[in-house]
């Protein structure tokens, strides 16, 4: 990174940002000193800084904040002038800087679950909160699944603060004709929920839906996505040409600003970056040897650390993890209906929800077409001790995968969020066996 | 033999009343949660039963496939499937009531598929839409039972089930509300034990037997040799022995607040409506379980109200290790009785009893709290 754009941007984060955004400040210095080595894909680094500073900036600039977990596209809030706040940056964003830590130590500390009990992604809003150290958003809205634990941990930030919260049902079955969990009437579910939502919307933030600022995000979104499934095509390539995390800061860009003109713009570039690599036929990783799925999310306290020892190590590239396997293929969106349509079709498959919110069946398929379509050597499930409803799938789909594809699974548990339950080492220490006794 | 006795035959999974139930050819469904509306497997004259996982010793296959950080009864329930131990139904009903009996019920289909299955997907929060779409589950279900087995559930048959179901549900709250005289007739383990009955046999005959109960203790001297007056709210309970402990502690478990007590039957279905439309709006709307977003604070009222009306001492929390969602409820009931000054203690257990030892140390201290003050 050119030092004028680390000073511009130091500058840009001085100042106050109030208590409340402390830790945002405090994520946002670490990121940028993080990027600070990075002489590649600036251009997305740059925009997860504005994100940042963009959630500072909401309060002075008058608008209302909307919490919403990992799960789900902010497009509606963007159409309606919201800041959105992902739940999870307390957990994903503070955790390579270990500064969650603390505030899982103080949820611990006042009863507020363990770590096999409750999911650490949910725990240190709370923690945070009772210190007065996050911020009471003004709206709160969360999804029926993946978990239970992000489910009752709003259940618990609701009652502790009182802010008004509206939650939408994700059910079981799937919406694609073809599957034997077809449901007909699943689309129509999340269309109506997604109107009631916007009805809600309306009364709470005292404001009409702009119809024509929404069919605008959705067209933009519709062509972030398209760029995402070039992305998603270009790393079938071998060599892979685009590193390890690189999918999952597209799952990062969708998740904070789906459907705004910057997401369309940090989308086109990674594709663009990843399709000149391919076209010059170099990998991102030198003299691939591995490619490894990785059906869960990274383990976020390592930073990109993790993957890449792997890269250094093995020459092992990383596809994607479960975030970066977003799927959401754009539809056809000529009228408003189209709209709503495309919007619920993308609550149903985004990234973690399309294969965890169903049955095995989902999340095995997820996996199968993983290893068949990136041509993979291996598959590594780094599953979360807390997270139950997938840790209890790994054991069914490692075999079926092994039984399908040959190829072997690893699966170990840690928590992704705090490096004092299984450190670092001892989970290089696992990788490094699997890798040197059954993959090579 | 009394009628308490006879309460006490249904604690093994396979009873007497099952027993002749197949003897005469009809079959039997287990369930997983009580947002499965027995009310239509009943119509379809098969018997619903409540899977539990008493006598699992040992979890190696639970451990295996559901991991450790999974819970001692979804552990237990896969182990007893794998041992054939439930191979005495012939199908079994699921829902996503929470993340681990929804994935015990993918590792069941796949390791220890029983004969017939079905999976119901209830809404994580109430209002009219969702209501809505669980009557689209519910009218599936009705349907895949009636294909699957031949039969045709209609509404008559409907009707009169809801009707069956409404007597267990009145018979088991006039019993309640004699548990909230000062010397109430029935203990709390008796009450387990009653409980149990009523989602492990025919509802007819319990109806009659809770009838004969109830007219046994009419008039009859109550328990008035207790220290305090104790609810016992949490995770999904089924262990007469765990009530029994607090009771030989001196504490008399007069109320309750998991998913086998009043929450199952505290009111009734409308008799009057459209059959579906009744079921799904009385299993949507009434007292609901953590996992059932936007419905916490009525959830808290419900215990509050309780504690008012049955004049209890001080609640016991149990909550199943591993449950998020009952950590998380528990965090915020804790804080209300906090603030209303009522004690309360917080026991994590596991599904088989283990530290009893410790269990009793801490009971023990409580009673003493509740006798001090």
């Amino acid at each position: 990174m050119e030092e004028e754009f680390y000073q511009k941007y130091k500058k840009l984060g001085r100042g106050s940002w109030g208590k409340e955004f402390l830790l945002i400040k405090g994520m946002y210095n670490g990121m940028l000193n993080l990027m600070k080595s990075q002489d590649q894909f600036i251009e997305p680094m740059e925009t997860i800084l504005k994100i940042f500073l963009s959630i500072g900036k909401a309060r002075k600039e008058g608008r209302s904040i909307i919490m919403h977990p990992f799960n789900y596209g902010p497009e509606l809030f963007h159409t309606m002038n919201l800041q959105p706040l992902m739940q999870e940056l307390f957990s994903v964003g503070l955790a390579p800087f270990h500064m969650n830590e603390p505030y899982l130590d103080f949820s611990n500390n006042v009863g507020y679950g363990d770590n096999p009990t409750l999911c650490n992604a949910s725990r240190p809003l709370i923690g945070a909160f009772l210190q007065g150290a996050a911020p009471v958003p003004d709206l709160l809205f969360f999804l029926s699944t993946p978990c239970n634990s992000l489910s009752i941990n709003y259940q618990v930030f609701e009652s502790l603060t009182g802010v008004p919260t509206y939650n939408m049902d994700i059910p079981y079955w799937a919406c694609e004709q073809d599957s034997e969990f077809y449901d007909e009437t699943i689309m129509d579910y999340i269309i109506t929920q997604s109107k009631e939502f916007i009805e809600w919307l309306e009364k709470e933030t005292n404001q009409k839906f702009n119809i024509e600022k929404f069919q605008q995000t959705m067209l933009r979104l519709n062509e972030a996505r398209g760029y995402i499934m070039e992305f998603n095509e270009l790393l079938k390539t071998i060599p892979c040409p685009a590193p390890s995390m690189t999918g999952f800061w597209n799952w990062f860009f969708m998740t904070n600003i789906g459907g705004t003109a910057d997401a369309v713009e940090v989308t086109k570039y990674t594709r663009d970056k990843t399709a000149e690599m391919v076209k010059e036929g170099i990998g991102a990783v030198e003299d691939e040897k591995i490619r490894i799925g990785w059906p869960y999310t990274h383990v976020f306290f390592e930073g990109p650390n993790l993957f890449n020892w792997l890269e250094e190590t093995y020459n092992a590239v990383t596809i994607m993890d479960i975030l970066g396997y977003y799927q959401v293929r754009p539809q056809n969106i000529t009228n408003l209906e189209e709209c709503y349509e495309s919007l619920a079709k993308g609550t149903l498959e985004y990234s973690m929800i399309g294969s965890c919110r169903g049955p095995v069946e989902y999340y095995i398929d997820y996996c199968l077409d993983y290893v068949r379509d990136y041509k993979l050597d291996c598959i590594i499930f780094p599953m979360q001790y807390a997270c139950k409803h997938a840790y209890a799938m790994a054991r069914i789909t490692s075999e079926i995968v092994r039984e399908e594809t040959g190829i072997p699974a690893l699966i170990f548990g840690c928590d992704p969020y705090d490096s004092r339950e299984v450190p670092s080492e001892a989970i290089r220490g696992k990788i490094s066996e699997f890798i040197e006794q059954v993959v090579l | 033999m009394t009628i308490l006795e006879k309460f006490y035959q249904s604690i093994p999974l396979e009873n007497p009343w099952i027993e002749s139930w197949k003897k005469e050819g009809k079959k039997v469904l287990g369930t997983f949660c009580s947002y499965i509306p027995d009310e239509i497997i009943y119509a379809a004259d098969i018997l619903p039963i409540r899977i539990r996982a008493k006598g699992c010793a040992e979890t190696p296959m639970g451990d295996a496939y559901l991991t450790q950080t999974a819970c001692s009864f979804t552990r237990c329930c896969l182990e007893m499937a794998n041992r054939k131990q439930y191979n005495f139904l012939d199908g079994m009903i699921s829902c996503n009531s929470c993340d681990q009996i929804r994935r015990l019920f993918d590792n069941i289909r796949f390791k220890a598929p029983p004969p017939f299955h079905h999976f119901l997907s209830v809404p994580g929060n109430v209002n009219e839409t969702t209501i809505d779409w669980f009557k689209h589950e519910l009218t599936k279900f009705k349907e895949t039972l009636e294909e699957n087995f031949s039969v045709d559930i209609s509404d008559n048959k409907l009707r009169d089930a809801i009707k069956i179901y409404n007597k267990s549900r009145t018979l088991l709250k006039e019993l309640y509300m004699l548990r909230k005289n000062t010397a109430p007739p029935i203990s709390g383990t008796d009450m387990m034990n009653i409980l149990l009955t009523n989602v492990s046999i025919p509802k007819e005959q319990f109806n009659e037997l809770l009838s004969q109960q109830l007219q046994e203790i009419d008039g009859k001297e109550g328990i008035s040799d207790y220290k305090a007056r104790i609810m016992l709210a949490g995770s999904m309970l089924d262990d007469p022995d765990y009530v029994k402990i607090i009771e030989e502690l001196g504490g008399l478990v007069v109320t309750d607040a998991y998913c086998l007590g009043p929450r199952y039957f505290w009111d009734n279905v409308d008799e009057t409506k459209n059959p579906m439309d009744a079921l799904a709006n009385y299993y949507m709307s009434r007292v609901s379980c953590p996992r059932m977003a936007g419905r916490q604070s009525n959830r808290v009222e419900h215990i509050v109200d309780l504690i008012k009306e049955f004049n209890v001492d001080g609640v016991i929390l149990q909550r199943m290790k591993f449950c998020a969602l009952w950590w998380g409820e528990i965090f915020i009931i804790r804080k209300k009785l906090k603030e209303l000054n009522i004690p309360f203690l917080d026991l994590e257990r596991e599904y088989v009893m283990s530290g009893v030892g410790a269990m009793k140390t801490r009971v023990q201290g409580f009673m003493e709290v509740l006798e001090a003050r």
